[in-house]
């Protein structure tokens, strides 16, 4: 696998590109004086995996979407009005997720859905939209990339910043068939996140006459401490010359870490929810221990540029408000040995979300409701929040195509930083 | 212990009586709920399973096969459902819910298959598949597998209940027989100490003289065999044994 290149989905990236950095993160107040009804807070409604295995997804995700509303509150506010994220807990499970989503709507009586987190949880909560249909409610940039919220009937529904699974795996297919690789096998989650991913690689293989050598699945919940030794036999018994992973990022990790010690060297890749910055920090750690070298011709797809190393303006106003004032969630939702993360492509999406978000109802102007917004936000256009082109959702519900990739070498951990090579 | 050697071959009879009863009790018990069971099973399989395919042909026909999966996943929480597989109209699995993979069994299989069976799985147990097509079978077939083992677990659990209140009878049974035989017994205990009174032996249970009054007024057989030993001789001295 070569060190860097580039490639037509965006910026291909290769070695080192993540290192922890303490970062000093402060609580910031979101709600503001609702006592004036010009400065009526608008109310965000969110919920996702604050605790158990895929608490890091939830967790800094919020950061960077709180962040950036805080900026926002700090500056003014939308046209006077602070921004009030409400966020609640579901562990990444999909009955919890409607229930928050029913508490939002109804009770909090939130403007809109933002940063709902996993497939499964999501699409188990399309439906109660469809419900609301008539009360607008509308989901805006759910961290999946799954197919069901880019297609109908909850298209005009739902509306999404990153590109889909669909996107990824293709994407990933190609690079790696470039490279030679035709032995291609599959490790997937056991549910619509897995099967979305699944079906994606099934597809990029299918158009390029070839097939899944093998595949294997693992339980939702998997901790990174469990043991994948099955799943890696399985897999290893077909012979794959490169192993695509849909899953979260311990069992990414847990996955990587099996494969390695079974001598399954082949390249590992993985998509998007697997966030790089999380499977890597845990490869480290167990390599520590274990006085072994995990992070070897490993291949991660992401949806947002690196937020260490990339010259884009969103990226470095990213950089600069995580360093003076990163958010974290209130403390009924974080979990007390939790530590924050420093920069990381999760809290650069949320970020990349809030912004967006901010350009969109900064367009609505003082006539904020959820029947506006709905007839707003389809056709809207050039909204340029600071990266490589400015988004649309002209004809569609999904603002970015762009898939980045960040490639692991261990030779080049060591000190050397990473290089944009979209943003040179 | 004399009083049980008199009744033995009574309480052997209730003894085989009762066994006779439990074991063919539980056999007709085992062959209803088992018959009852699997076929009730067998129907609320079917019936789940062409649910599946009914919602399934649209979601096929127009959608992500994410959505499907998470159709499918949302039937795991019935206790008795131990998998579910989608096959298309090729027979290639394209959503299911096994982990880590669909089993050997089923990957040799001919999964275009409707008919339902029976099968054993590795890593899974005993298990029936039912199989309901989707559009006529055109777009694939929904898989469905239940829980054989439970099934018997219910077997075991329903005769069980059984066997318990069996015991619990038998035992009763037991305790109120020898009771009886107690009670039918203590006259002629009467009656023997009588004859030994008459017969001027002394076996340290003698009777007062109301207790042979009475022993004598009873109208039953120990009160004529009481009034006849008062009117025949006194038997002669040997060794006897215990009549009893």
């Amino acid at each position: 696998m070569p060190n860097a290149r580039n490639c037509r989905y965006g910026a291909m990236l290769w070695g080192l590109l993540v290192s922890a950095m303490p970062l000093a993160a402060n609580a910031t107040a979101l709600a503001a004086d609702p006592a004036t009804p010009d400065r009526e807070p608008i109310r965000i409604g969110m919920s996702a995996a604050f605790q158990g295995p895929s608490r890091q997804v939830g967790i800094e995700l919020y950061r960077g979407i709180a962040t950036y509303f805080s900026e926002v509150n700090r500056r003014g506010g939308i046209q006077g009005r602070p921004l009030q994220l409400i966020a609640y807990n579901d562990s990444y499970q999909p009955d919890r997720a409607v229930d928050n989503a029913l508490r939002l709507l109804e009770s909090d009586k939130v403007l809109l859905l933002l940063g709902f987190t996993g497939t499964e949880p999501v699409t188990r909560v399309l439906p109660l939209l469809k419900k609301y249909d008539s009360d607008h409610g509308l989901m805006f940039f759910p961290f999946t990339g799954g197919a069901a919220v880019r297609e109908a009937p909850y298209d005009g529904l739902v509306f999404n910043l990153r590109p889909s699974y669909r996107q990824e795996t293709e994407a990933l297919v190609g690079e790696l068939v470039a490279h030679g690789h035709q032995r291609i096998a599959v490790f997937y989650q056991s549910d619509s996140f897995g099967r979305s991913g699944w079906g994606g690689v099934r597809k990029a293989l299918t158009d390029r006459h070839l097939q899944l050598v093998g595949e294997a699945t693992y339980a939702r919940g998997t901790m990174y401490t469990g043991s994948l030794d099955r799943q890696v036999a399985i897999l290893q018994s077909a012979k794959p010359d490169a192993i695509i992973c849909i899953a979260t990022y311990a069992a990414s990790a847990a996955f990587i870490r099996d494969a390695r010690r079974a001598d399954l060297n082949v390249p590992i890749t993985t998509v998007s929810f697997a966030s790089l910055d999380s499977v890597v920090s845990l490869l480290r750690q167990i390599g520590a221990e274990d006085q072994r070298d995990y992070l070897q011709q490993l291949l991660f797809s992401s949806v947002v540029p690196d937020p260490k190393t990339s010259a884009f303006p969103a990226v470095k106003e990213y950089r600069a408000l995580m360093n003076q004032a990163a958010a974290l969630p209130p403390t009924a939702l974080l979990d007390a040995n939790y530590q924050p993360s420093g920069y990381n492509r999760t809290s650069l999406e949320g970020f990349l979300d809030a912004k967006l978000l901010v350009a969109m109802l900064n367009r609505l102007g003082k006539n904020l409701t959820r029947a506006s917004l709905a007839a707003a936000v389809v056709g809207m256009k050039d909204l340029d929040i600071g990266l490589q082109h400015p988004l649309s959702f002209q004809g569609r519900n999904q603002a970015s195509d762009e898939v980045y990739f960040d490639a692991i070498n261990s030779s080049e951990v060591a000190g050397k930083s990473a290089v944009d090579e979209a943003n040179k | 212990m004399s009083d049980l050697r008199l009744f033995s071959k009574a309480l052997l009879g209730i003894y085989l009586l009762f066994a006779v009863i439990a074991l063919s009790t539980s056999a007709l018990c085992i062959h209803t709920v088992d018959q009852e069971l699997s076929r009730e099973y067998q129907s609320n399989s079917e019936q789940i399973a062409k649910v599946i395919a009914d919602a399934s042909v649209d979601v096929l026909l127009n959608r992500d096969l994410s959505v499907l999966q998470s159709l499918v996943d949302q039937y795991l929480s019935i206790r008795s459902i131990k998998y579910i597989y989608i096959a298309d109209e090729n027979g290639d699995v394209i959503v299911h819910t096994f982990v880590p993979q669909v089993p050997a069994e089923i990957v040799a299989t001919d999964r275009r298959t409707t008919a339902s069976t029976h099968r054993s799985l590795t890593g899974i147990g005993s298990v029936i598949e039912v199989v309901s097509p989707i559009l006529q079978g055109r777009a694939g077939t929904v898989h469905l597998g239940m829980d054989a083992g439970l099934i018997g677990l219910k077997i075991q659990s329903a005769v069980g209940r059984e066997i318990y209140l069996i015991s619990v009878l038998f035992i009763g049974s037991i305790l109120l027989t020898l009771l009886l035989i107690g009670t039918a017994a203590r006259p002629l205990h009467r009656l023997l100490s009588y004859q030994r009174q008459l017969a001027g032996e002394d076996d340290g249970f003698g009777l007062t003289p109301a207790e042979v009054t009475r022993l004598l007024e009873r109208r039953d057989l120990a009160g004529d065999l009481a009034r006849l030993a008062q009117r025949s001789p006194s038997p002669p001295q040997t060794n006897r044994a215990d009549p009893l």
